[in-house]
């Protein structure tokens, strides 16, 4: 008899039904289709000054000689849908290791290297990145391409190179199998390359490795461009007056910097990891950074498309959307390469030098191909307790009930260990995305009482100030809330299924992100505002063939617009509000309204407001945009007074208003928070400037109507609160924020080097001090903390035990009993909240307590405030969320 | 979106040029910038964009303008550009041929320059993304448009979406893909109509073979028609506010594409009490405002309005009055003494009435102000000085003159408390200090109670820890009175919810009380303290839990 918990976690699972055992059946997956690991390809090019363009690797063109050994060829036998994807483990026992053959290249790497490297080459040192789409056969390539760094090392001026030895055996080609010596492997350290030491304020030193830029010091510090790095200089300290601050407050911080730091207005900026190399510097000898001779690596990955179109389309969505993903696995890749090639510099004997080579090279693709199956067609966890509870209000007390259930079944069975308390003190405390949620408002609610209201602040923030959802739902499910910024994901192992799948689902409700809507112009709209030669009205009339450009009017009366845009020429879904000019000619200025011309502030919002853009109906409405199913981009343009022209100063009021307003909204919900922030500088210079940019855009440019258009809105499926809380899955995946392993052989073998790899290309594309990883093992009942600013532990345990706050447990059995006593669900989990709020106000007078401190006494944070020792890394972590000089004072 | 979009050319005659940039410029900051941040747009160029492989670095407009044909331009030099305002958040669109903000000028043309001469397509038609840190990044479509006269039949153009954050340039790829090519085969269709007609007129095929050696053949030297405007190959007369109006939407649509639905915590307690008396007195007051002359008791309006009034005006009435004050709940202690500091909080806590008489109404005003703090904001209510007494259903804070007798059953109930203000007998005309308040006054605090005051309640025994403890600051004693009351105050809840809206019986509830932490040492007054407090809730939470109680349950019978 299934399990509620099997239920929930097939609900929505993807197959057409076929007869998938049970042990994987339960779990949502991503991918509806199959995706071959032979459609991953990668090519090593090389181009350089003197010896022209050279491919160094085409995984296209090697193949493994060894034909007794059918099962180490993972190209050639993809995992089945419910099976994992395992590589390497094989070779790795045999003897023997593969021996590979490098035929000719395939016929498209000439082409190939042309769309990698360009046409004319650029002497730009750092890294580049490019995208390419390929129509037929359908495949998209990723290309970076990077300078080359030397080392002067021992091998220099030797002739022991790559390229000579592929030289020498095209020479021989095809006579292939003497070549075919097989080398044993290099055991495969997970020591990194450009490993440096990662104290706790890592991202402040200068990364060693990284070549200097020379001109600005911020430039390489690291802190640069970080939202929350720089947070931690400049974040506002709560003020000890006010008695709570506003409830969005951090978030709000973190996505306003996020959208000042990657915004065009500021141009270019060098950021923390803008100079990227291809190091072949030999690590053992004394590098010389300044021996950059003219040569340029390029390292692509090529993805062959699904045929079927839906298919296609769902991988490329996908794709994009997971991009810094895929990004960061390709820098591990790169690593490898960087590796493979100067462990193979070493050896002497050309041929043996080649094997080392593709052999490192396939391994390291292989591990790529592994990763990326594993990412795209691992199972999900298909109701995220707190996703659903966001999304699904209508459900929520069924919700509630499910969640409290399976704590409670899961309570019972660790209660010996105090597995779950202990579990839940190491989550919240590295997954800190749960704060904000808990924070509270300072504004009054609207219907539902007493549930948690969403972020008006950071509503219009997203509007008037866009910056990257996707990316702040990754930082939230890494809990990269804190500062310094520690990035976290959490791995349940353990043979019994059923337990690790109630794990996974009572962490879903613990690890938060905000939830993603996607709005989308419906299919076959016909007037797309993005074409813009729509009607066939606009059929080309030699008459008018060059008057488009002669007649403009004359500039100096900017208000009068010039005539006849061609909206109006659109069908009656947008034109009943324009007039309709199709005499281009036609200069009669007072027949075409401009949106928006002269009301002055105070008039803002009376003309604005019926068709739902304007400002008092965001601020009345609890959630713009976000609830309703049908929207319009852009403005109404329902303004119908003519005879308001006259001045210059209205244009674009309705900006100003709204800016005005909220500007006096941020004024009092962020700047009450900030005592004497004006220490750290002076502002004044560069409000100013953007304020000078703003007004000077107001010129005389003639002002057109915004063109509005359907939008459905829809939940966004690729989005990462869906895609990185995982399921059971049958292997361990280096990217979920939360997943299930039965085993942890391979965990024990990758974490380590997975977590220094995050360190160095964190996908969050900001610096990251520190990785860690939670290990909870539903066998033995423990919970661990890795973390990638320690090696091994002793015993080949791979991290810490986690001390068990005792605030954690009895918030948890209290809650669990008052489910016990039988209150209502939908209670207990209001109670829930409100006792991670009382979490959150311990963390503020934690914090408030330190301000003044040199040293923290345990005993007395213990007497006076109720803070046991046991919490104090909770709540640590709590504070630098809204107080980022704890982590300061704490170490 | 933070981005541009911009229609290159790369002219048979002078090579990739910018035609046409929509760009969109937001307001002002609505958050100060962060100083320590480095975001200033004011920072150094890098000096280190010469030596490009090519010759990208930016000419000046002007510069170029001198070698500009037909091709090249799209608004004449006297056109001021366009604009389109969006009304809801301020952003406004602005299209140019060329940037306006200088800085994004050279990026412009470096993405121009990249799309049209560096990068390969094959087929020369599609998308492709570049970019890096030092000069953005681009999102590149480049295509072809038909014209008779140009060599090969087309021209070649791209439009490029340029922006500094490549992740979400490149999550747009599937939208900007989709929607770019609406605008491509528009402007494509358009102009293969336009190729079409002149086809019939003329067919240049013939025209070019039969001069086929002559050197007319090459653009360059064919005078005039060399390159012709885009707006000349379509036909279409106001090309350029449309695509004015297409790139802008095309921005806005990308950046809106998404939105987040962020939660943020329910409001406190307070905060809610605090919404419901406004709004409260904002109904009373225009009933007032009607009813004025209608003989309502003007005094108890006034104290109505004083107590309303006191809420939200606490820092400023007090820093009104002159005086000595108090001015923290550790300074009360300090002048009270632990032992009647004690026995008044105690009756603070209990919900008991709180009297103050004596001739200083700033002073008592300011002790009241300390003392509401231990309390939630909905159990307050305080008559800050009185003429004469009111009962105890009214306020549990009253302040009296010295003169105002105190009713009999009020002195002998164990529910009240009485401090007495006098004068200090030293008579000293001049303090020394506003602080000193002992040198100006004795205080007398007398009660009927026989309780004892000093085993609960819980609160209040953790309050006085941190309030003995003088390494603790007076905000870290407040914030720690904070984290006190939410946490008696979420019991509160629970109790409510078990006793008042489930009706559970005196078994259960005891049961509750003890996993609420609220049994032990200190029992009876921790229910005190937590009747008390129930009394306190919004309005807002007992509807709340009362309906959804009545929801939750119809799902369990399900």
């Amino acid at each position: 008899m299934p399990t509620l918990l099997q239920k929930l976690f097939s609900k929505r699972a993807v197959g057409n039904g076929s007869a998938r055992d049970c042990s994987t059946g339960a779990e949502q997956r991503w991918a509806s289709a199959e995706f071959d690991l032979a459609q991953i390809r990668l090519i090593v090019y090389q181009d350089c000054e003197r010896r022209g363009r050279q491919v160094l690797f085409d995984s296209k063109a090697i193949h493994k000689l060894d034909a007794s050994e059918p099962t180490a060829d993972e190209t050639k036998t993809p995992p089945n849908r419910s099976g994992a994807c395992h590589i390497g483990s094989q070779a790795n026992e045999k003897d023997k290791p593969p021996t590979y053959q490098y035929t000719r290249p395939a016929s498209d790497v000439n082409m190939l290297g042309e769309m990698m490297f360009g046409s004319v080459s650029m002497s730009y040192k750092g890294s580049t990145l490019k995208i390419h789409h390929i129509r037929s056969p359908p495949q998209l390539m990723v290309s970076k391409v990077f300078s080359t760094r030397f080392g002067s090392s021992s091998t220099s001026g030797s002739t022991n190179t790559l390229q000579d030895s592929f030289e020498s055996m095209s020479q021989t080609f095809p006579s292939h199998t003497s070549s075919s010596i097989g080398v044993r492997h290099v055991p495969s350290a997970p020591l990194l390359f450009l490993a440096r030491s990662a104290s706790f304020f890592a991202a402040h030193s200068n990364p060693v490795d990284m070549p200097s830029r020379g001109h600005s010091e911020d430039g390489d510090s690291g802190i640069a461009r970080s939202a929350s790095l720089s947070s931690l200089l400049a974040t506002p300290q709560p003020s000890p007056g006010s008695s709570f601050s506003s409830g969005c407050a951090s978030s709000y911080q973190r996505r306003w910097l996020r959208s000042q730091a990657t915004s065009l207005q500021h141009g270019p900026m060098p950021r923390w990891n803008a100079e990227e190399m291809f190091n072949l510097s030999d690590e053992s000898c004394s590098s010389n950074p300044a021996m950059i001779r003219r040569k340029k690596i390029a390292i692509s990955i090529i993805i062959s498309l699904p045929e079927r179109e839906e298919e296609n389309h769902n991988f490329q969505e996908f794709f994009f959307s997971h991009f810094p993903l895929f990004e960061s696995h390709m820098n591990k890749l790169k690593t490898a390469i960087e590796r493979a090639m100067i462990v193979c510099r070493r050896i002497a004997e050309s041929s043996q030098r080649v094997q080392v080579y593709l052999c490192r090279v396939m391994e390291a693709l292989g591990e790529f191909r592994m990763t990326v199956w594993n990412l795209y067609m691992a199972p999900r966890i298909s109701e995220p307790v707190w996703l659903s509870m966001i999304s699904q209000s209508a459900e929520r007390n069924l919700l509630c009930q499910r969640f409290l259930k399976e704590m409670s079944l899961l309570m019972e069975h660790g209660v010996k260990s105090q597995f779950l308390s202990a579990l839940l003190t190491a989550v919240l405390t590295h997954h800190l995305a749960w704060v904000p949620t808990v924070m509270p408002s300072n504004l009054p609610p609207i219907k539902p009482a007493c549930q948690k209201p969403t972020s008006q602040t950071v509503d219009l923030l997203a509007k008037s100030h866009p910056y990257n959802p996707l990316w702040a739902q990754l930082g939230d499910l890494y809990g990269a809330l804190g500062s310094p910024v520690r990035v976290c994901r959490t791995v349940v192992v353990g043979r019994r299924r059923e337990l690790v799948q109630r794990v996974l689902y009572i962490l879903s409700y613990f690890i938060r992100c905000s939830d993603l809507q996607e709005h989308v112009q419906p299919q076959g709209q016909k007037d797309n505002p993005a074409n813009p030669c729509t009607s066939p009205t606009t059929d080309p009339n030699p008459a008018n063939e060059r008057i488009g450009e002669k007649t403009f009017p004359p500039p100096p009366d900017p208000i009068k617009p010039i005539p006849g845009t061609f909206m109006e020429q659109n069908d009656e879904t947008l034109s009943t509000d324009t007039n309709s000019t199709n005499t281009p000619t036609g200069l009669e200025a007072n027949t075409f309204r401009p949106e928006c011309t002269e009301m002055g502030p105070e008039c803002f919002g009376e003309h604005v407001d019926s068709v739902g853009g304007g400002l008092e109906h965001i601020l009345a409405n609890q959630s713009p945009l976000l609830q309703r199913v049908q929207f319009h981009i852009g403005s109404p343009r329902e303004v119908e007074n003519v005879g308001q022209a006259g001045g210059l100063t209205g244009m674009g009021c309705g900006g100003r208003g709204l800016d005005r307003k909220l500007h006096q909204r941020l004024l009092t919900d962020i700047r009450r928070n900030e005592s004497s922030d004006s220490a750290l500088g002076d502002s004044d210079d560069e409000e100013t400037s953007s304020r000078e940019m703003y007004m000077a855009a107001e010129q005389t440019e003639y002002e057109l109507p915004l063109p509005s258009s359907q939008v459905e809105s829809r939940a966004s499926v690729n989005h990462f609160g869906r895609s990185l809380l995982g399921g059971y899955c049958p292997q361990y995946m280096p990217d979920f924020a939360l997943h299930g392993i039965s085993s942890d052989l391979r965990l024990k073998q990758c974490l380590m080097a997975d977590l220094e790899h995050t360190v160095l290309h964190p996908a969050l594309d900001e610096p990251v001090a520190e990785a860690l990883c939670i290990v909870a093992d539903t066998d033995r009942l423990s919970v661990q903390v890795v973390t990638s600013q320690r090696q091994m532990c002793e015993g080949g345990r791979l991290g810490r035990d986690v001390m068990v706050s005792n605030l954690i447990h009895t918030l948890i059995t209290s809650v669990l009993q008052l489910y016990a006593l039988n209150i209502a669900a939908d209670f207990c989990v209001m109670h829930l909240e409100d006792r991670l709020q009382e979490v959150y106000f311990k963390s503020r007078s934690l914090a408030e307590y330190l301000r003044g401190q040199t040293r923290v006494h345990v005993k007395e944070l213990g007497l006076a405030l109720g803070i046991e020792s046991s919490d104090i890394p909770l709540l640590a972590a709590v504070a630098s969320t809204h107080s980022p000089y704890v982590a300061q004072i704490l170490l | 979106m933070n981005a541009l979009v911009a229609l290159c050319h790369f002219c048979e005659l002078h090579g990739p040029r910018t035609l046409f940039c929509t760009e969109a410029v937001h307001p002002p900051s609505p958050s100060p910038p962060q100083p320590g941040s480095a975001i200033p747009g004011e920072r150094e160029r890098e000096g280190d964009r010469e030596g490009e492989g090519l010759t990208m670095r930016a000419n000046s407009s002007a510069t170029q303008r001198a070698d500009m044909c037909e091709g090249c331009r799209s608004l004449p030099a006297s056109h001021p550009g366009f604009v389109s305002v969006d009304g809801e958040t301020g952003i406004r669109y602005l299209s140019h041929q060329h940037p306006r903000q200088p800085q994004l000028f050279s990026v412009v043309r470096q993405a121009c320059v990249r799309s049209l001469s560096c990068e390969v397509c094959p087929g020369r038609e599609g998308p492709i993304f570049f970019g890096d840190e030092q000069h953005g990044f681009v999102f590149s479509h480049t295509f072809f448009i038909k014209d008779s006269l140009a060599r090969g039949f087309q021209r070649w153009y791209s439009i490029v979406v340029v922006a500094m954050d490549r992740i979400y340039l490149i999550n747009s790829w599937p939208f900007l893909l989709r929607h770019l090519r609406l605008t491509i085969q528009s402007l494509q269709n358009t102009a293969l109509k336009v190729f079409d007609s002149e086809q019939c007129v003329c067919p240049q095929r013939a025209v070019r073979m039969n001069s086929a050696f002559s050197p007319a053949v090459f653009p360059h030297q064919r005078s005039g028609n060399a390159a012709r405007s885009l707006t000349s190959l379509t036909q279409h007369s106001n090309l350029w506010d449309s695509l004015h109006s297409s790139f802008s939407w095309l921005l806005k649509a990308c950046g809106s594409r998404l939105t987040e639905k962020l939660l943020e915590g329910a409001p406190t307690e307070d905060t809610l009490v605090l919404i419901e008396r406004q709004t409260e007195q904002e109904e009373e007051m225009s009933g007032w405002d009607g009813a004025e002359g209608g003989g309502s008791n003007p005094q108890s309006c006034q104290s109505e309005s004083v107590q309303a009034k006191d809420f939200q005006f606490d820092d400023g009435t007090q820093e009104d009055l002159i005086g000595p004050k108090f001015k923290s709940l550790r300074h009360l202690r300090q002048v009270l003494g632990t032992a009647d500091f004690r026995q008044l909080t105690w009756h603070v806590l209990m919900g008991n009435q709180v009297i103050w008489r004596g001739a200083d109404p700033g002073l008592i005003q300011s002790a009241f102000n300390v003392l509401k703090a231990l309390l939630p904001v909905g159990c307050v209510r305080a008559v800050q000085y009185s003429p004469h007494y009111e009962e105890a259903y009214r306020c549990n804070f009253l302040g009296l003159s010295p003169d105002v007798p105190i009713p009999a059953h009020v002195s002998s109930s164990e529910f009240s408390v009485l401090v007495d203000v006098l004068n200090a007998e030293r008579g000293c005309v001049n303090p020394v200090s506003d602080d000193d308040i002992l040198s100006l006054y004795q205080f007398h605090i007398s009660s009927a109670n026989t309780q004892p005051t000093d085993k609960g309640p819980t609160l209040l025994n953790k309050l006085e820890v941190a309030l003995s403890n003088e390494n603790l600051s007076v905000e870290v004693v407040s914030l720690c009175l904070l984290c006190l009351k939410e946490e008696w105050m979420n019991k509160v809840k629970v109790l409510f919810k078990f006793s008042k809206v489930d009706g559970r019986g005196k078994e259960d509830t005891q049961k509750v009380l003890a996993l609420l932490g609220a049994t032990g040492p200190g029992e009876e007054d921790n229910v005190r303290l937590l009747k008390f407090w129930m009394t306190g809730l919004s309005k807002l939470y007992k509807s709340h839990l009362m309906t959804a109680v009545r929801g939750g349950e119809r799902t369990l019978s399900q």
